[in-house]
C-alpha cells in the first residue's frame, strides 16, 4: 500500500510538473479503475464513525450514527465491511456485515439485536435504500466496475467526465450516469444519474476531500433527490486506514459481540 | 293605484332607448363571461381556512398522500384471474402509460410517480432462500409463463399490505392506484387511460374500470357544464312550445325568452365578472333562474292576452296589466329574492355565492319584466296584435279552453267543499310530516352519475373485488405531556435504578448517579442537562474496559429512550392498540381494509422470522419494533412508511378503504370509531381526527343540512314579514305562507317515504320551493282583495278568480312544470333531481294555491274582509 502512496505522490508531482504540456489522457479503463481504487480501497483496511442526516422533502431530519469497518483483501477486489450502529439509540448495536465479492453477488448478514436475530438479507439487488437513506447499498460498496461500460465524454481541466452505462438496464434504475473524476486524485466528485426518459433525478456528491494518512478521502457527502426532493448528507469523522483489523472480525459469529474497534 | 302605468312611461315613450339599454349592457356583461374559470371540485364547498380542510391538506402533505384515480384490471375467464401473462403484461403497459403522465400544458398536474401504486412499483419482503430474506419489486418485469404469474400472485397475497389493495383476494383483480398532484387532472387520466385501453387487445377476457372519488368529482364537473349547455336549452325551446300554445303570438312571447336570456347572461357576466370561479352550485344558476325570469312575464301576458281584445289598444292593455300585477310582482320577486338571499347565511361558500347571485338575478328579471316588456310591446303594431285575446261571447258562454272549463269547476268545488278540502290538506300534511321523519340524509358524487354510467359501474365492480375505492384518513397523535426538568431528573433516577443487578460492571451505576447530581443546576434547562449528562457519560465510555463499556452503553441507552419517549408509534402497546382498533373497523360492513404501520411491522417481523405466520405480530420491545422498522426501510421505497407514520414516529395514518362513499356510511364508521376510543381508551393520550376526501364530503354535507335548514327558517320569517306588510293584515300574511309551507312539507315528505336521499340538490331546492310557491299566493291573494273590493262578496269574487288570475297561475303551473321535463333526461342524477322537483314544486304549489287559498277563504271570509271591508267602504 505504501506503494499505492507513493505512486500517488509520483503522479501528483508529475501533474504538476507537466500542467503547461498538454497531458496524454489515460484510458476509460484506466481511470475506471484508478477511480475504483482511490475511492473503496484506500489502504488496506480503514474505520470511519459516520453521521449521516437523511431530510426529506418536507424538510423533516433524521439522524443515524454508525462505525464502519473496512478490510481489503485484494486491491480491487474482494472487500468486507461490517457497520455497528450507535444512533438512534433504539437500534445501537445493530450490526450489518457485507462480504463485497466481484464476480458473484454479495454476501450480507443483519444482526437485530432486539430480537437476538442473525439474517441473511439476499443482495441480488444492490440499489434499495441503506437504512431508509438517500444512499444504496451500492453507494456505500461501490458498484462493480464491469457492471457499466464506460466512454469518455470530457476531459476538462479538473475533470474525467465519464459516462456509465449498464451493460444490463432491466437491474437498475437508471438509464446511465455521469461521474466527474478529479484527475489530480482520481476520486469521483459528483455523479448524475439520469432515467429511462432523460431526466436527471439523482446526484452523488463529494461535498469535502481531505487528505488523511496521505490517502484523499471524502469527509463529507451527499446525495440529493433531484426528482422528489429530499437528501442524504454523511459526514466522515475519526478516520484511520491501515489500522491491521483481524479478518476474523468480519464474520458472521462477530456481530453478537461487535469487536471493540467497531464501537 | 297607478304605480305601475306610472313606471312604464318611460318605456311606452322610449322603448328603443330602453331595448338598446339592455342590449349594451347584457353584451358588456356577456362579454365578462369570457375569463370564466371552472370549479369542480366538492371540497370548495368547505372554504379554504376551514379547519377540517386545513387539517386535510396538511396530512395529505405530512403524509405525502395524494388523491387517487383507481384503475381495476379484472379477468374473470381466466382460471387464474388476472395472474397470467396477458393480462400482466396489460398491467405493466398500464403502469408504464401512467408513469410521468402529465398535463403538457401543465406540468404541476401530473402523475405522482413515486406513489404509484402498481405491482411494478411496490417492493414487496420475502423469503429468499437460505433463511435470506430480500426486499423486491412485486414485478419489475411482465412474467412470460404461468409459473411466473402465480410466483406475482403469492408474493402479493402473502402480503397484508397488498392483499385486497393492489390485488383482490379473489385474484381475479388487480388495482393501479394512481396519484395525482391536482383533483382536476382527474378526468384527464381517465380519458386518456381509456384512450390507451382502446389500443389493448382485449379477446383474453380482460376489462377495465376506472374509478375512484377524484374521477367521479372532476368527471362530473365536466359532463356537467356539457349538460348545462343541453339541458338549458331545451327548458327554454320547451317554455317558449308552451308558451306558443297558450298565447299563439310567437311575436309576443319571445319576450320573456328575452328576458329569461338576458337576466341569465348578466347574472353568469356579474358572477364572474366579479371574480367568482364557476362552481358546481353556481351552474345551476340558469336553471333556477329561467323559471323565475319568466314567471312574471307570463303574469304580464296572460293579463294581457286577455285583456287585449277588451280595448285593442296595446298602450291602455299593458298600462292595465301593469296596474294590476306591479305589486304582486314586486312582492314575489323580493320574496323568491329573500327566500335565495338567505343562503348567504350558510356556512358554504359555493352556496352563498349561488344564493347571493340567483337572488340578483330574480330581481333583474323584475326590472327587465317592467321596463322591457312595455317596451317590447310598444314596439310591436296594433296589426301584428290583432286577433289575440280570449273573445267575450265564448267567455260568458262558459266555454272556452280546456284550463278554462276546469278552473271554473274549480272555483265552484272550492268554495261549496271547503272544508273537505282544507281536511283533506290537514291529512295529507299529518302524512308528510310523518314522511319528513323518515328523511335520510345522504350523498356521494359517485352516485351522481346514474346507474349505468361507466364511472358507476367501475365503482359496483371494484368494490366487489377490493378493499373499496373510497378512502378515509384516520390520524391518531401522541397527546402525551411533555415532562418538566424535574420530573426528567426523577425519570432518569429511576431507570438508572432499574439498571442495579443487570450490569455486568455495577459500580457503573453509582457514577452515573453521582454525574447526574452534579450537573443538576436550578437554571439548567432539560436539553442542556441531556446534552452534558450524555457528553459526561460517554466520556466516561471512551475510557471504559470491554464489560464496563457494555454497562455505560446500557446507561446511555436510557437518554435514548428518554429522547424518543415522545415516538409513541414505536410503542407495542400502542401498535397493538392500532391492530385493535383496525380489526373494529372491519366490523363495521363498510371499511373493506385498513393499513397501518403495525401491519407494516407485523410482516417485516413475520418474514425475518423465515416467513412463519405466527411471527405475524408486534414484537414486544420499541427496540424491537425500531429494528423491524429500520429493517423495512432497506427497501427500494423507504419512503413508503412515512404514509403511513411520521418519522417522529408521533403520528399515525391509519389508512382506511371502504366500499361505499356514502356520507351515512362514513358518518357511521366516524362514530363507530368514537364508540371504540371510549369503551377501550388507548395506552397512551392519544387524539384521533379525520382526513380524506370521503370524510370530508361528511362535514360539508353537515354544513349544508343544518345551514339550509337554518337559511330556510330564516326566510320563512322574512317571507312572512312581508306578507304581512304586503296585506297590511297578519292574518292575510300567515294564510299567504300555507300553499308554501303545505308544498314544502309535501315534497320532503315525500322525499322521506319514497327513499330518496336528501343530498345536496335537495337540499339547495328548499329554497326554490319557496320562492315559486309564495309566488302564486301572492298573485292570488292580492288579486283576490281587488277583485273582492270591486265585487263586495267573496261570492261573486271568486268566480272572477278563477277567470283571468287563474289562467295566470294555471299556465306557469303548466310552463314550468312542463318546460324542466328535458331535464328528466339528463344522465347526471342531480339534473334529474332538479327536474322532478321543479315540475313537482310547481304542480304541488299550484295546486295548494287554487285548492287551499280559496277554501280558507271561503271558511275565514266573514274575518278577512271584515277588516278589507272597513278600510274600503
Amino acid at each position: 500500500m505504501k506503494i499505492m502512496k507513493i505512486l500517488l505522490i509520483v503522479a501528483g508531482f508529475f501533474v504538476l510538473g507537466l500542467s503547461v504540456h498538454a497531458q496524454e489522457t489515460p484510458s476509460v479503463d484506466e481511470i475506471i479503475d484508478r477511480t475504483n481504487k482511490a475511492a473503496y480501497y484506500a489502504g488496506d483496511d480503514g474505520r470511519s464513525k459516520v453521521m449521516m442526516t437523511i431530510t426529506d422533502a418536507q424538510g423533516r431530519a433524521r439522524e443515524r450514527e454508525f462505525n464502519i469497518l473496512r478490510h481489503d483483501v485484494s486491491d480491487g477486489g474482494e472487500q468486507f465491511f461490517y457497520v455497528y450502529f450507535q444512533k438512534p439509540s433504539d437500534v445501537r448495536k445493530m450490526a450489518f456485515l457485507v462480504h463485497k465479492h466481484i464476480d458473484r453477488d454479495d454476501d450480507r448478514w443483519l444482526y437485530l439485536p432486539a430480537l437476538d436475530l442473525v439474517k441473511r438479507i439476499a443482495a441480488s439487488d444492490k440499489r434499495t435504500s441503506f437504512v431508509g437513506s438517500h444512499f444504496f447499498y451500492e453507494d456505500v460498496s461501490g458498484r462493480g466496475v464491469a457492471e457499466d461500460s464506460h466512454e469518455i465524454v470530457e476531459v476538462t481541466d479538473e475533470y474525467f467526465v465519464i459516462k456509465n452505462i449498464p451493460k444490463n438496464p432491466g437491474n437498475v434504475e437508471f438509464a446511465s450516469y455521469t461521474v466527474w473524476i478529479d484527475k489530480n486524485t482520481y476520486m469521483p466528485m459528483k455523479a448524475e444519474y439520469v432515467d429511462k426518459s432523460g431526466n436527471k433525478y439523482r446526484e452523488v456528491e463529494a461535498l469535502e476531500v481531505m487528505e488523511i494518512q496521505g490517502f484523499p478521502t471524502v469527509t463529507k457527502s451527499r446525495v440529493r433527490d433531484l426528482a422528489e426532493g429530499g437528501e442524504t448528507v454523511s459526514k466522515f469523522m475519526d478516520i484511520e486506514y491501515n489500522i491491521g483489523l483481524d479478518e476474523n472480525i468480519f464474520t458472521e459469529r462477530y456481530l453478537r459481540r461487535p469487536p471493540r474497534e467497531a464501537r | 293605484m297607478h304605480t305601475g302605468s306610472r313606471l312604464i312611461q318611460v318605456s311606452i315613450k322610449h322603448p328603443k332607448l330602453i331595448t338598446l339599454l339592455m342590449i349594451v349592457v347584457t353584451i358588456i356583461l356577456g362579454f365578462m363571461t369570457i375569463k370564466v374559470e371552472v370549479d369542480t371540485d366538492p371540497e370548495n364547498m368547505l372554504s379554504e381556512d376551514e379547519a377540517v380542510r386545513v387539517f386535510h391538506n396538511r396530512m395529505k402533505k405530512e403524509f405525502d398522500l395524494n388523491d387517487v384515480v383507481v384503475l381495476g384490471i379484472v379477468n374473470e375467464e381466466h382460471p387464474e384471474g388476472v395472474f397470467n401473462p396477458v393480462t400482466l403484461k396489460h398491467v405493466q403497459e398500464l403502469t408504464e402509460f401512467v408513469w410521468g403522465l402529465s398535463d403538457p400544458d401543465d406540468p404541476d398536474r401530473r402523475v405522482v410517480t413515486r406513489n404509484l401504486i402498481a405491482p411494478g412499483n411496490v417492493d414487496t419482503i420475502e423469503q429468499a432462500g437460505l433463511g435470506q430474506v430480500r426486499f423486491e419489486w412485486l414485478m419489475k418485469e411482465a412474467p412470460e409463463t404461468q409459473e411466473g404469474a402465480i410466483k406475482i400472485r403469492n408474493s402479493a397475497m402473502d402480503n397484508p399490505l397488498l392483499k385486497g389493495t393492489l390485488v383482490s383476494e379473489d385474484g381475479k383483480a388487480i388495482g393501479i392506484y394512481i396519484p395525482i398532484t391536482a383533483k382536476d387532472f382527474a378526468y384527464d387520466v381517465r380519458k386518456r387511460l381509456i384512450e390507451k385501453i382502446e389500443t389493448l387487445d382485449k379477446s383474453n377476457g380482460d376489462h377495465f374500470y376506472c374509478t375512484g372519488l377524484p374521477v367521479a368529482e372532476d368527471t362530473f364537473g365536466v359532463e356537467m357544464f356539457v349538460q348545462m349547455a343541453v339541458s338549458a336549452p331545451l327548458a327554454m325551446l320547451a317554455i317558449f312550445v308552451l308558451m306558443l300554445i297558450f298565447f299563439k303570438k310567437v311575436k309576443l312571447i319571445i319576450s320573456p325568452m328575452i328576458i329569461a336570456i338576458v337576466s341569465v347572461i348578466c347574472t353568469m357576466g356579474l358572477l364572474i365578472g366579479t371574480g367568482n370561479t364557476l362552481h358546481i352550485m353556481s351552474s345551476m344558476i340558469p336553471i333556477f333562474l329561467m323559471p323565475i325570469a319568466v314567471v312574471d312575464s307570463i303574469h304580464i301576458l296572460s293579463e294581457f292576452y286577455d285583456a287585449y281584445k277588451e280595448n285593442h289598444n296595446r298602450k291602455q292593455t299593458i298600462e292595465h296589466a301593469m296596474d294590476e300585477l306591479f305589486r304582486p310582482m314586486l312582492f314575489t320577486s323580493l320574496t323568491s329574492s329573500a327566500g335565495f338571499a338567505s343562503l348567504a347565511l350558510t356556512p358554504i361558500p359555493p352556496v352563498q355565492v349561488f344564493g347571493v347571485f340567483v337572488a340578483f338575478g330574480i330581481m333583474l328579471a323584475w326590472l327587465l319584466t317592467i321596463f322591457f316588456i312595455p317596451a317590447y310591446v310598444m314596439m310591436l303594431s296594433e296589426k301584428g296584435l290583432a286577433g289575440m285575446g280570449v273573445p267575450k261571447q265564448i267567455k260568458k258562454d262558459g266555454r272556452g279552453s280546456m284550463i278554462s272549463r276546469f278552473l271554473r269547476y274549480l272555483s265552484g268545488f272550492t268554495y261549496r267543499h271547503a272544508k273537505l278540502i282544507i281536511s283533506l290538506t290537514f291529512i295529507t300534511l299529518l302524512i308528510a310530516v310523518y314522511g319528513i321523519t323518515q328523511i335520510r340524509i345522504n350523498d356521494n358524487p359517485v352516485k351522481w352519475f346514474k346507474k349505468n354510467h361507466p364511472i358507476r359501474e367501475a365503482d359496483t365492480v371494484l368494490n366487489r373485488h377490493f378493499g373499496g375505492t373510497y378512502e378515509a384518513y384516520l390520524i391518531l397523535e401522541s397527546s402525551e405531556q411533555e415532562m418538566t426538568t424535574d420530573m426528567t431528573v426523577k425519570w432518569i433516577k429511576d431507570e438508572i435504578h432499574e439498571l442495579s443487578g443487570t450490569l455486568s460492571s455495577p459500580l457503573v451505576i453509582p457514577e452515573a448517579l453521582e454525574s447526574l447530581n452534579r450537573l443538576i443546576k436550578d437554571d439548567i434547562s432539560m436539553d442542556q442537562l441531556i446534552d452534558s449528562l450524555m457528553e459526561t457519560w460517554e466520556g466516561k465510555q471512551d475510557l471504559a474496559d470491554n464489560d464496563e463499556y457494555d454497562a455505560w452503553s446500557e446507561v446511555l441507552d436510557i437518554l435514548g429512550r428518554l429522547e424518543n419517549r415522545g415516538q409513541v408509534f414505536k410503542r407495542p402497546d400502542v401498535l397493538y392498540y392500532v391492530d385493535t382498533l383496525q380489526d373494529h373497523l372491519l366490523t363495521s360492513g363498510v371499511v373493506g381494509k385498513s393499513n397501518s404501520i403495525t401491519n407494516v411491522v407485523k410482516k417485516v417481523h413475520q418474514e425475518l422470522f423465515e416467513g412463519n405466520p405466527d411471527y405475524y405480530r408486534v414484537p414486544d420491545s420499541v427496540p424491537a419494533v425500531a429494528q423491524c422498522l429500520i429493517s423495512y426501510q432497506n427497501s427500494h421505497k423507504p419512503n413508503d412508511l412515512f404514509h403511513l407514520v411520521t418519522p417522529d414516529y408521533q403520528k399515525a395514518n391509519i389508512w382506511i378503504q371502504m366500499k361505499t362513499g356514502d356520507n351515512k356510511d362514513m358518518e357511521a364508521v366516524v362514530r363507530s370509531v368514537n364508540e371504540f376510543m371510549v369503551s377501550n381508551p388507548p395506552p397512551v393520550a392519544l387524539s384521533h381526527k379525520w382526513a380524506g376526501l370521503t370524510y370530508l364530503n361528511i362535514v360539508w354535507q353537515d354544513k349544508m343540512v343544518t345551514g339550509m335548514l337554518k337559511s330556510f327558517l330564516g326566510s320563512f320569517v322574512v317571507v312572512l314579514v312581508l306578507m304581512t306588510f304586503l296585506f297590511q293584515s297578519p292574518s292575510w300574511g300567515l294564510i299567504a305562507m300555507v300553499p308554501l309551507s303545505v308544498t314544502i312539507a309535501l315534497i320532503y315528505g315525500i322525499i322521506g317515504m319514497v327513499g330518496k336521499d336528501y343530498d345536496m340538490p335537495v337540499a339547495v331546492l328548499s329554497s326554490l320551493t319557496l320562492g315559486m310557491a309564495i309566488d302564486f299566493a301572492i298573485h292570488f291573494l292580492e288579486r283576490s282583495r281587488m277583485v273582492f273590493s270591486k265585487t263586495g262578496t267573496w261570492e261573486a269574487a271568486i268566480k272572477e278568480m278563477f277567470e283571468e288570475p287563474g289562467r295566470a297561475i294555471a299556465r306557469n303551473v303548466i310552463v314550468i312544470a312542463v318546460g324542466f321535463t328535458p331535464l328528466l333526461a339528463a344522465p347526471l342524477v342531480p339534473y334529474i333531481t332538479v327536474g322532478v322537483f321543479l315540475a313537482s314544486i310547481m304542480a304541488l304549489s299550484g295546486i295548494g294555491t287554487l285548492l287551499i287559498l280559496p277554501s280558507l277563504i271561503t271558511i275565514l271570509q266573514s274575518m278577512l274582509f271584515r277588516k278589507l271591508k272597513g278600510v274600503k267602504t
